[in-house]
Formats: structure tokens, C-alpha cells, sequence
């Protein structure tokens, strides 16, 4: 059973330290994700430092970390997982990761009561480090966007500006505020909030950044903008979905051609299964058999019975 | 129908919230198992395996699978959920239940609470119509597991906005 244990602070560090390294060697985007994603499923990633706590002195959370090493190779469902979490807690009641760590099966499971009662816990006892992580879980397991943004706006002033990633490490938290804002219907306020998180210079692509912003751009009628966004997209990650709003913003310009031919890419990418992937959620953006079946049939329509049989279709008609 | 609908609601009346909820120190094999109750289950749902053997839905690395994608599964609650003008609450109503290696659901249970996370009831009238709704899906994603089928946990969650569904998840 794959263990998926959850962090923060080292998670922030490891990856600012890795950007740094991949930006010296020029590492595909790609590549960086895979190496992060693999790193932030490492059950050892999970584990604080309890070396950290002794060296300042505070014992009892030493000990209470200490418990958790016995974590170590149990399904975080598990009663024998959660048992220890409540004997590290009951030697220091403060210790916000064994909170975290429990309320993960209840995230998974979609108990939203006990998992916040739990993270409320650990924001409590450590908000610069748990607050990120809470606003993340609002935003992909319950889309709570309003919550997703005030976890991770009061995280930015803690913190000053350093926010760090989601769990998964796909998204920088500003450009989960974004969608978020996006979503509760502040759309020009969550393009804002994504344009100026990716022309930040340390900021590197996460795999669908530039896919969410073309997705806005389209909403706001800005098809320009939108294929600019999805030429990057298909730098970081090519999949259907860039396909299909390739074709929209196509269509939207009245260069039918291409956007029929976008749009019978982006239905081949979806039955190769290149698609957006959550492993526990649909993302917003993501797109369906049935919205590309209904493109096309658009295109049909505006284009004419002849486009089905590869009849060139003149622009701008 | 209308013995069956009173049926529900007593039922609903008597669990009230999610049954799984356990206090910590009085844990079940998993997080969220959900162990036969004769007063409430169908005797007629059986797993394919054992009880130890119940997975999650993400264990297979699927992600939340639906039968005709999600869209289908959005529609089937658009068309049929009837907004109560009365019932404006708001927050999340989740119903999670066991699918077995045939595709069918049993023993669903039902967890509520309000914008804030906190545990409440819904007006009867909105979560009788998701319970019998979800209910009513008589077929769900066949899981498998080295080629064998599994059965697993899988969950809906209704994000509610004064009274209808702005959302549903995962």
C-alpha cells in the first residue's frame, strides 16, 4: 500500500532548493515535476526533524516526534497509523504535525468535519506551516474557494510573500488563489493574481499553469492571449485539453480550419488518455469526451457538412 | 413510494449523521469503514471479497471514475434534484458507500455540515432527494486490482448553496 504522508516546511525548502539546482543544469519543466512529485510521495518526507526540536530545548516535542518514526512502513487509514498519532499527541498536545498527519484519511475519505477539526488543530499550533497546506485541501477536495483564499492570503502575510507550493507540488498557491478567485467569479482578479505569479523570476511552470490561464483568457474573451498561454502550455505539458481550447480560441477568431483541426487533436490526445489528472478530484478546466464531441459537432455546424469528409475549409467565412 | 419514502426519512431520522464516526481511541480497521448495519443496509448487497479487503477508490490509481464520465453524473442530478425554495441552507452533504467488484452500491451513509465545517442538518427535503438519488445510480465503475475486481469506498460530496447544488465532488 503506497503511504503518501503530507509535509510542509521541508517540502517549501526542498523545493526552492531543487528549483535552484534544476535552474543551473536547465532541466525540462517536466522533468522537474516528475522528480518533485516522486520526492513529495516519499513516506521519509513526512517525518519532522526531531533533532531540530532537542536542539531548542523543547523535549516533549522531540519525544512526540520521536513516536512518529514508528509511522514508518502503516497505511495512513490504518487504526495502528492513527494510534500512534494519538500517543505522539498525547506527549505534547501541540504538536501540529500529528494533527496534519491524522486528518489526512479523513481528507481522503471525505469526513470534511474531523479532517478540519484536525488541521484547525494543526493551524493552530503552526500556522506558518500548516496554514498553505489547509487552504490546498479546501480548494481540491471541497472547493471551498473563499476558504482556499483566506488560508492562503493570511499565509502570505505571515510569511512575507513565501507562500511555496500545493501538497501535490503541481501549483504555486498563488496560482491556486487565482483559479480560486476565478472561481467565486473574480475572473480579471485571478488572471491578475496567475500573470504575475509566472513572470516572477524564480517562478517555475507547474503542469497546468498556463492551461487554467488560457481557460480564463477564453472566458474573458481574450482569445489572443489564450494561444499565446497554450503555446507554453504545450512546452510544459501537451494534452487534450490545451487541444481542445486551442480550438476554441481558434474558432472564437474565425480560423476555422485550424480549430477543426485543434479540435481533432485534442480528441485523439483524450483517447490516448493524455488528459489533466487528479488522483483524487476533477480539476476546474478539466475537460470531457462530451465537450469535445460537442466541438466538433459545432464546428460541423459552422463549417459546413463537407468538414467531416476533409474538405479545406476557407478562413474567416 | 410513499412507504418507501417514509422509510427513508425514518431512516434518515435515525442515523442522522455519518454512522462511521468513531471516536479516536475506538478505530475501525480503516479510517471511514463502514460495517453492516441489518437495521439500515440491504441484506441483498454483498461484497465480492472480504472486509479486509475494501479499498479506497484512489488506490487504483484511477482517480473518481464514473460511468458515461462525470458529466453524466451531473446531469443525472441536475435533472433531478428539485430545488426547495423553502431550504436555502448552505455547506457540504457527503454520502459515501461501498461499490463491489459487480459495480453496485450498498450501505450508504450520509455526513453533513455547514459553511464553516461544522456538523448540522440540512432540511430533510434536500437530503432525502440526494440520499434516494444516490441510491438510485444502479451502476458504478468496476474497479480492478491485479485483474481481479475489487470493492472499494467511493464517496459523493454536494457542495450546497442556499438550498441547490453549486458542486459535486470529487
Amino acid at each position: 500500500m503506497i503511504l503518501k504522508r503530507d509535509k510542509k516546511q521541508e517540502t517549501r525548502s526542498m523545493t526552492k532548493n531543487l528549483v535552484s539546482i534544476f535552474e543551473r543544469v536547465s532541466i525540462k519543466p517536466i522533468l522537474l515535476f516528475s522528480l518533485l512529485l516522486a520526492l513529495f510521495s516519499l513516506p521519509s518526507s513526512a517525518q519532522p526533524n526531531c533533532e531540530l526540536f532537542k536542539s531548542q530545548g523543547n523535549l516533549k516535542k522531540a519525544e512526540a516526534c520521536e513516536k512518529c518514526y514508528e509511522l514508518k512502513g502503516l497505511y495512513q487509514f490504518s487504526k495502528e497509523f492513527q494510534t500512534i498519532l494519538d500517543e505522539a499527541l498525547e506527549i505534547d498536545s501541540t504538536f501540529a504535525y500529528a494533527y496534519r498527519a491524522k486528518s489526512v484519511a479523513y481528507l481522503k475519505s471525505g469526513d470534511f468535519i474531523r479532517w478540519k477539526e484536525l488541521m484547525d488543530k494543526a493551524v493552530e499550533y503552526d500556522p506558518e506551516g500548516m496554514l498553505g497546506y489547509r487552504g490546498w485541501c479546501r480548494y481540491q477536495f471541497f472547493r471551498d474557494y473563499e476558504g482556499a483564499i483566506s488560508d492562503i492570503e493570511e499565509l502570505d502575510r505571515l510569511v512575507d510573500g513565501k507562500i511555496g507550493y500545493s501538497a501535490t507540488g503541481e501549483y504555486h498557491l498563488n496560482i491556486a488563489k487565482g483559479i480560486c478567485y476565478s472561481q467565486i467569479g473574480q475572473i480579471e482578479k485571478g488572471i491578475e493574481i496567475i500573470e504575475k505569479q509566472i513572470r516572477e523570476q524564480k517562478h517555475f511552470a507547474g503542469l497546468y499553469d498556463y492551461l487554467h490561464l488560457a481557460a480564463l483568457y477564453i472566458e474573458t474573451h481574450q482569445y489572443e492571449k489564450a494561444l499565446e498561454a497554450l503555446k507554453q502550455q504545450e512546452e510544459e505539458y501537451d494534452m487534450s485539453e490545451s487541444a481542445y481550447y486551442q480550438s476554441l480560441a481558434l474558432l472564437e477568431l474565425g480560423r476555422k480550419e485550424e480549430a477543426w483541426e485543434w479540435a481533432n487533436i485534442a480528441s485523439q490526445k483524450y483517447d490516448e488518455g493524455r488528459r489533466m489528472h487528479d488522483g483524487y478530484t476533477h480539476p476546474p478546466h478539466k475537460i470531457y469526451r462530451k465537450d469535445i464531441d460537442e466541438l466538433i459537432g459545432k464546428l460541423q455546424i459552422v463549417n459546413g457538412p463537407s468538414t467531416s469528409s476533409g474538405t479545406k475549409i476557407e478562413d474567416g467565412d | 413510494m410513499k412507504t418507501r419514502l417514509l422509510s427513508i426519512s425514518l431512516f434518515l431520522l435515525l442515523i442522522g449523521c455519518d454512522q462511521t464516526k468513531n471516536k479516536d481511541q475506538d478505530y475501525l480497521r480503516w479510517i471511514g469503514d463502514i460495517p453492516f448495519d441489518e437495521k439500515m443496509d440491504d441484506q441483498e448487497f454483498k461484497l465480492c471479497n472480504t472486509e479486509a479487503q475494501v479499498l479506497q477508490y484512489f488506490n487504483m490509481e484511477k482517480g473518481a471514475v464514473f460511468i458515461g464520465e462525470k458529466p453524466n453524473l451531473l446531469n443525472f442530478f441536475q435533472d433531478n434534484f428539485r430545488v426547495e425554495p423553502t431550504a436555502k441552507q448552505s455547506g457540504w452533504i457527503r454520502i459515501r458507500f461501498i461499490v463491489n467488484c459487480e459495480g453496485k452500491a450498498g450501505r450508504h451513509r450520509m455526513l453533513q455540515a455547514d459553511e464553516d465545517f461544522k456538523e448540522t442538518m440540512f432540511s430533510s427535503s434536500i437530503t432525502e432527494q440526494l440520499f434516494n438519488l444516490t441510491k438510485e445510480i444502479e451502476i458504478w465503475p468496476i474497479l480492478e486490482r491485479y485483474e481481479k475486481g475489487v470493492d472499494y469506498y467511493f464517496y459523493l460530496t454536494f457542495k450546497m448553496k442556499d438550498g441547490q447544488i453549486e458542486e459535486i465532488l470529487p
